[in-house]
């Protein structure tokens, strides 16, 4: 795979990742021996830029989630680097990482689970902002009350236990506590896959404007592209633990050039008709994470595979403008 | 305020309400609680339990005891104790040492006394050493007499002594002639207290060590499920008993400190079991790994996020634990390797059925030890179902 493409403007790189490894042992048999590995990362690398939003798409299973969970170091890699503001974090202990953490915060994707049951909203934000010491005791309450009102919420609202809220209420309070420490960086693991439409729309632009507000660095994890390119400066798509595409979310559909990026695209309904081009249906099944395929993670169902994919893993190439693309056939 | 209030307002304490079954049981476990409390605060000691107060297998209210057997018991008896006070070189301090139950010696000069025993003793002349109303039904009015006389020996019971020994006396004697009302009251204690201790000192070893495994996993969690699967792999009941043999001759052994350490051992494991499975769940919610971003350690988030939504099953494991602990009690003095030296069930249904005497029509101490038993056993089971009823989501 090639190195990281070096960042042409002078924007400072808030967030590298270098060829992040992350297997998940399964363990049996005799002795508790590792009988199998689940290859949920295979050596992906990308960089966020300060200020860029960077989207990352991909079917259920492909270590989208993995992906966000390794950056914020829910997971240790198994190898590989993540540099956080030019700190390698991959390897550091939790005690280390501790004043890593009030940087980087995140959107986790399930209101009903992200929220203690047992705590109310002001307690859940309060013990964030206490354990970093954000903001002085004294002001804690005012601190509080401008954060409810900012992901819109009332503040009398801080009173109560979380099952008191529906989901889109909980994904403000969850949203809340991700800002209570000053973050520069988010990770926003599908924020919104787990509302109704309507809901989306009003998360989707609160994120905006904070994101607006507070100039943001966000790693945006979703399966839907729409909410990617409406959201997201650039894109990663992954397959099987791999990048196959990354590529600048501006018109998406002219510029998609992987076979899967397109299929996926092809998925996604178009409200125009004329717009609306053949509907890619991929057969067969996405392999066992167990046991990936030796040369392209795609082969399996690729319309347009050649011998060279079956044994040979393309590597993710540069094709200009910050377009890569890992796939022998494209050009 | 509000914390009462939200704890109120809860669906389950809702619906444990709304179950009126429950709401009886609780009532019944409450009056236990009072009785206990009641004994602890003093109200019936360990001596009252063990003073005679009256004849051996004195039925209760419900049967008068036969008068040959009220004279052979109880008359004769106090007549014979005050004869031997009067012939002490100490006569004053020996009568004032007399005593049967309730009753003690009128305050008489010696003098006195001794015509009023002459008395009694020429009415019992008239009668033979063991009289039999059956053989002689004309006896019956001789007894009468000599009990009406006897009675001026006594002294007079104030209206609270009455009461006491009505109250003592209501479910009989037992084969030492001890209360057996009084000795069933005491053992509400000694069985609340240890339901107590071991539920509490399970549920929290449990639930700590299950959390501790379950959350940290690695070798804690080996280690923990090792020791658990070891100590559940041995009996229950003979590792009780060894480890009351353990204490026979050690200070404690009179204590019920063995008892305590017999089922501490043993009755934390199926609560540590089911927090550990609980926290495996747990730990992969998003409230924990959002927990973890933020920088709390272990310890915070095992006390706030993990502990705190696994309470309806330390709940839960704690009414089943005290239910366990109480009847393995139970057992154990049964046997005589539980509680020693003061009343429990166990053993008051040991000693009614020792020499075949239930048989022989001796009933009401058996029978009153295992209602008390049965009744605050099935109260808390009933609780328990409804304590489970209320905390799952899938029942209404």
């Amino acid at each position: 795979m090639s190195p990281p493409p070096t960042n042409s403007d002078n924007d400072p790189v808030l967030v590298r990742v270098e060829n992040a490894v992350k297997h998940f042992p399964k363990r049996g048999g005799l002795f508790n021996r590792v009988i199998a590995k689940v290859h949920a990362l295979n050596d992906v690398s990308f960089t966020i830029k300060k200020g860029q939003v960077l989207g990352v798409v991909g079917e259920s299973g492909c270590g989208k989630s993995t992906l966000g969970k390794v950056v914020i170091r829910l997971h240790r890699p198994t190898s590989g680097k993540v540099i956080f503001d030019g700190t390698d974090i991959s390897q550091m202990s939790n005690q280390q990482l501790r004043p890593i953490r009030q940087r980087m915060q995140m959107i986790f994707q399930d209101p009903n689970s992200s929220l203690n049951p047992r705590m109310t909203v002001e307690t859940t934000i309060k013990e964030v902002i206490g354990l970093h010491d954000v903001v002085p005791e004294s002001k804690m309450d005012e601190t509080i009350d401008q954060l409810l009102k900012k992901v819109g919420l009332r503040i009398d609202d801080k009173m109560k236990y979380p099952h008191e809220f529906s989901g889109g209420q909980k994904q403000r309070i969850g949203i809340a506590r991700a800002l209570a420490v000053n973050p520069e960086f988010i990770i926003a693991d599908e924020p919104v896959s787990a509302l109704d439409v309507s809901i989306q729309a009003q998360v989707l632009n609160l994120m905006m404007d904070l994101k607006e507000e507070l100039g943001l660095t966000m790693l945006f994890v979703s399966h839907d592209l729409k909410v990617i390119d409406h959201f997201c400066d650039s894109m990663l798509v992954m397959y099987l633990g791999n990048v196959v595409e990354e590529m600048p979310c501006e018109d998406i559909h002219a510029h998609a050039k992987h076979p899967y990026t397109r299929a996926l695209l092809s998925c996604n309904p178009i409200t125009d008709p004329d717009q609306r081009g053949e509907l890619t249906v991929l057969e067969g099944e996405v392999p066992s994470p167990y046991d990936p395929p030796a040369g392209c993670p795609f082969v399996t169902r690729c319309a347009i595979k050649t011998k060279q994919c079956e044994t040979e893993n393309p590597p993710l190439l540069d094709r200009g403008n910050g377009h890569r693309v890992a796939c022998w056939e494209v050009e | 305020m509000n914390r009462i209030k939200q704890m109120i307002n809860t669906r389950e304490a809702k619906k444990l309400w709304r179950n009126k079954l429950a709401l009886v049981a609780l009532a019944i476990i409450m009056l236990y609680l009072l009785a206990a409390l009641f004994v602890m605060a003093g109200g019936i000691s360990r001596v009252t339990c063990d003073t005679v107060i009256g004849p051996n297998k004195m039925p209760g209210f419900y049967r008068q005891d036969t008068p040959e057997k009220r004279y052979e018991n109880s008359t004769k008896k106090f007549l014979t104790k005050v004869k031997r006070a009067l012939a002490a070189e100490d006569v004053e301090g020996a009568l004032s040492e007399v005593s049967l139950g309730p009753f003690t010696v009128v305050n008489k000069s010696p003098a006195e006394l001794e015509m009023l025993v002459a008395e009694v003793d020429a009415l019992a002349g008239e009668l033979n050493e063991s009289p039999n109303l059956d053989i002689d039904p004309s006896l019956l009015p001789k007894i009468a007499d000599l009990e009406a006389a006897e009675a001026q020996l006594k002294a007079p019971l104030t209206a609270w002594q009455q009461f006491v020994y009505d109250v003592s006396i209501l479910l009989g004697t037992d084969a030492q002639g001890r209360s057996i009302f009084l000795r069933g009251i005491y053992s509400i204690k000694i069985a609340i207290q240890i339901g107590l201790v071991t539920a509490i000192f399970a549920v929290s070893l449990g639930a700590f060590l299950g959390a501790a495994a379950g959350y940290f996993g690695g070798w804690v969690d080996h280690v923990v499920v090792w020791i658990y699967t070891t100590f559940s792999s041995i009996p229950n009941l003979v590792l009780l008993v060894v480890l009351a043999y353990a204490f026979t001759n050690s200070a404690a052994k009179d204590t019920l400190l063995p008892v305590y350490i017999a089922f501490g051992a043993t009755f934390w494991i199926g609560t540590c079991r089911v927090i550990r499975g609980e926290t495996l769940k747990l730990k992969e919610m998003e409230y924990v790994h959002a927990a973890q971003t933020a920088g709390f350690g272990p310890v915070h988030i095992l006390l706030r996020y993990i502990l705190p939504n696994t309470a309806h099953l330390m709940l839960i494991n704690f009414s089943l634990l005290l239910i366990a602990a109480i009847k393995s009690e139970v057992i154990l003095s049964y046997l005589g390797f539980g509680v020693k030296n003061q009343p429990s069930w166990g053993i008051m249904i040991r000693d009614a059925g020792n020499n075949g005497d239930v048989v022989g029509g001796f009933f009401w101490e058996i029978g009153f030890a295992t209602a008390l038993m049965f009744v605050l056993v099935l109260a808390f089971n009933i609780l328990s179902d409804a304590l489970q009823d209320a905390f799952d989501p899938k029942h209404v």
